[in-house]
């Protein structure tokens, strides 16, 4: 078929000299920068959420924290003088990163419905750049989020952390803990989402995977106190791992804690890398 | 850093922005175009009509690079996908999507700010774009809005504006003015000229037939996969008589188009149930006629003249549509 061709050179002629950067790593990482600024802002403006992922771990402390210490006055060794509110402390901020990293994690399927997702996907970066970014994004804000609760947990009078590696030290263990906890967790995410169609069932499998490998990862009891067959399942937890750090950074009595940080940072950090590479190898077709 | 600008990399001189070549893709359900062979040179608006699953959407998908071809060839801006890449592709392309792609609770500013950065555009040139575009589409006082807070008139003119912002060479539309008031429709339409007239090239994928007839300079009518016929709306026209009459007829007799397109006077009869569609020299003569012939059992009759809308009508042909549209 042949159609009038339409001079437009003279228009074309008016266009103004745009500047674009033309590396495209540079470009990759101006995209995530800018997908990771643009979650952030709808993270601050969302508040429900905001304040759903701190409030839950904060009445967890509270209520359960107080009502086993004085109620059941645990007399495991691994929790000191019966203190079951400082003993929590790390598995809340642990959970805290759960909460907040599922609720970003979902935005995928809020961007999606709402159309965002294909129009993000139609610039000129590939899926994987897009959903790094996001994931990006889902990391910042589970990570600052739990840390925010850790510094909750420092100003509370009642909560008493002990540092092992110093205050510095802890903390940056702790910083490095919950990185890593968020790094995973956003990886898994990646992985549910690219599969799964809908936010109901994304949700159903987060909530049906993480939560009861969240109970059995040494968060709520000691690990070493469980019956074998419980203890296994424990040590093959991956969400164990990250607790276990929390706990060397700012409760435990030594230096090692239960499973040791080494080992703790090496199998948080090889599976948030496996789990993201998976995530990334398969795009979802929204366009 | 290494900085080029988008006329640089729009170095290469060509004549069609998109041409498609006997280009076929095929989803699980079915095809979704085949065999179709399509251009649209520098510079035009092409329309593309058809009913539902006519394949309009798919030829949007294969001019942005979301899709290859699974036969046959489709060149955008000179190249084809493979041999370009979709990102530098889509570099160079702007998408208007049907359904609304906004995210309520982003600003105006922080919308267009987004895709600006998405684009690689440095931040100064972004924000004095930014500006403009806002200008543009007389939306300056409402920049700090939450998109939310928009009508879908605004909407639509901010999602036209973020398909812009990067200076496409193509601009992909999709339904562009599909539920928007006649005011919208009129002002959208307007922007979109202005925007051809810089040199960006229009596909747009439309049902309204009327659109298509005073903004499209080319238009492709589109049916089940198949390019049916294409041309300018005059040439789609030409050929038509005077005045187009639809019919709904009760029980009308079998191979009636046959019997009435024989008849003096009467151009081509098409028959969709008991819904007849005429082109004729003179309805006067045409309808007395008619009810004589009928002896009852004509329902309703409509007459006007012709449009492109009888030349879709006339060419497209859909069961369930009686006036060629779903």
């Amino acid at each position: 078929m042949t159609m009038r061709t339409i001079s437009a050179t003279a228009a074309t002629a008016e266009r103004s000299p745009v500047r674009r950067r033309s590396g495209p790593l540079a470009g990759a990482v101006i995209a995530c920068w800018a997908l990771l600024c643009r979650d952030l802002r709808v993270v601050l403006r969302s508040r429900s959420q905001l304040y759903s992922s701190l409030l839950l771990p904060l009445m967890l402390l509270a209520v359960l924290g107080i009502g086993i210490s004085d109620g059941l006055e645990p007399s495991s060794s691994v929790i000191r003088d019966g203190d079951y509110v400082s003993y929590l402390a790390a598995g809340m901020i642990a959970l805290t990163a759960l909460f907040s990293s599922t609720f970003s994690s979902a935005s995928f399927y809020r961007d999606r419905d709402s159309g965002m997702l294909r129009t993000v996907l139609a610039s000129p970066h590939s899926p994987r750049t897009i959903f790094l970014g996001k994931a990006l994004a889902a990391i910042v804000i589970g990570s600052v989020q739990a840390l925010v609760l850790l510094a909750v947990a420092v100003v509370i009078p009642g909560i008493d952390l002990d540092w092992q590696y110093g205050w510095l030290g802890g903390l940056g263990m702790a910083v490095a803990a919950v990185l890593l906890l968020n790094l995973l967790l956003s990886g898994f995410a990646l992985v549910v989402a690219t599969r799964i169609r809908t936010m109901q069932g994304f949700h159903l499998v987060m909530n049906l995977v993480l939560f009861p490998l969240f109970f059995l990862s040494g968060a709520f009891f000691p690990l070493g106190d469980l019956p074998g067959w419980l203890y296994v399942i424990g040590l093959a937890n991956p969400l164990s791992y990250a607790v276990d750090a929390l706990q060397v950074a700012a409760y435990a009595a030594d230096t090692r804690g239960f499973i040791g940080p080494a080992i703790d940072f090496a199998v948080l950090g090889g599976l948030a890398a496996v789990l993201f590479t998976l995530g990334l190898k398969r795009s979802p077709q929204v366009v | 850093m290494l900085l080029s600008t988008v006329q640089e990399a729009n170095a290469f001189p060509q004549e069609s922005v998109v041409a498609l070549e006997r280009a076929c893709f095929r989803y699980a359900g079915g095809y979704g175009v085949r065999e179709i062979t399509l251009d649209l040179p520098t510079g035009a608006i092409l329309g593309l009509l058809g009913p539902n699953g006519a394949g309009k959407s798919t030829i949007l998908s294969l001019a942005a690079g979301f899709r290859a071809p699974q036969e046959g060839a489709v060149r955008v801006l000179g190249a084809s996908l493979a041999e370009q890449g979709g990102d530098r592709l889509r570099a160079r392309v702007g998408v208007l999507f049907q359904d609304t792609s906004l995210d309520p609770l982003m600003s105006v500013r922080e919308t267009l700010w987004l895709h600006g950065r998405l684009f690689g555009l440095a931040t100064g040139d972004l924000h004095a774009r930014i500006d403009e575009l806002l200008v543009l589409i007389g939306l300056s006082d409402r920049s700090s809005d939450a998109v939310g807070a928009l009508s879908g008139g605004m909407q639509r003119r901010l999602e036209l504006a973020r398909a812009i912002l990067h200076w496409p060479d193509l601009l992909l539309l999709d339904e562009p003015t599909l539920a928007l008031d006649p005011d919208s429709k009129a002002a959208l339409w307007q922007l979109l000229q202005n925007v051809n007239a810089q040199g960006t090239a229009l596909l747009v994928a439309t049902n309204d037939v009327g659109e298509a007839e005073r903004y499209c300079h080319t238009v492709a009518f589109l049916d089940a996969g198949r390019l049916v016929r294409s041309g300018t709306p005059a040439e789609l026209k030409r050929g038509l008589r005077r005045d187009s009459v639809r019919v709904e007829w009760a029980d009308p007799p079998d191979a009636i188009e046959g019997t009435l397109s024989a008849w003096e006077g009467v151009g081509s009869v098409t028959r969709a149930g008991p819904h007849l569609h005429a082109t004729v020299d003179d309805a006067s003569v045409f309808v007395p006629r008619l009810f004589a012939f009928a002896q009852g059992g004509i329902r309703a009759v409509q007459i006007h003249e012709s449009t492109l809308e009888d030349a879709y009508f006339q060419a497209v042909r859909h069961p369930f549509a009686p006036n060629g549209r779903e």
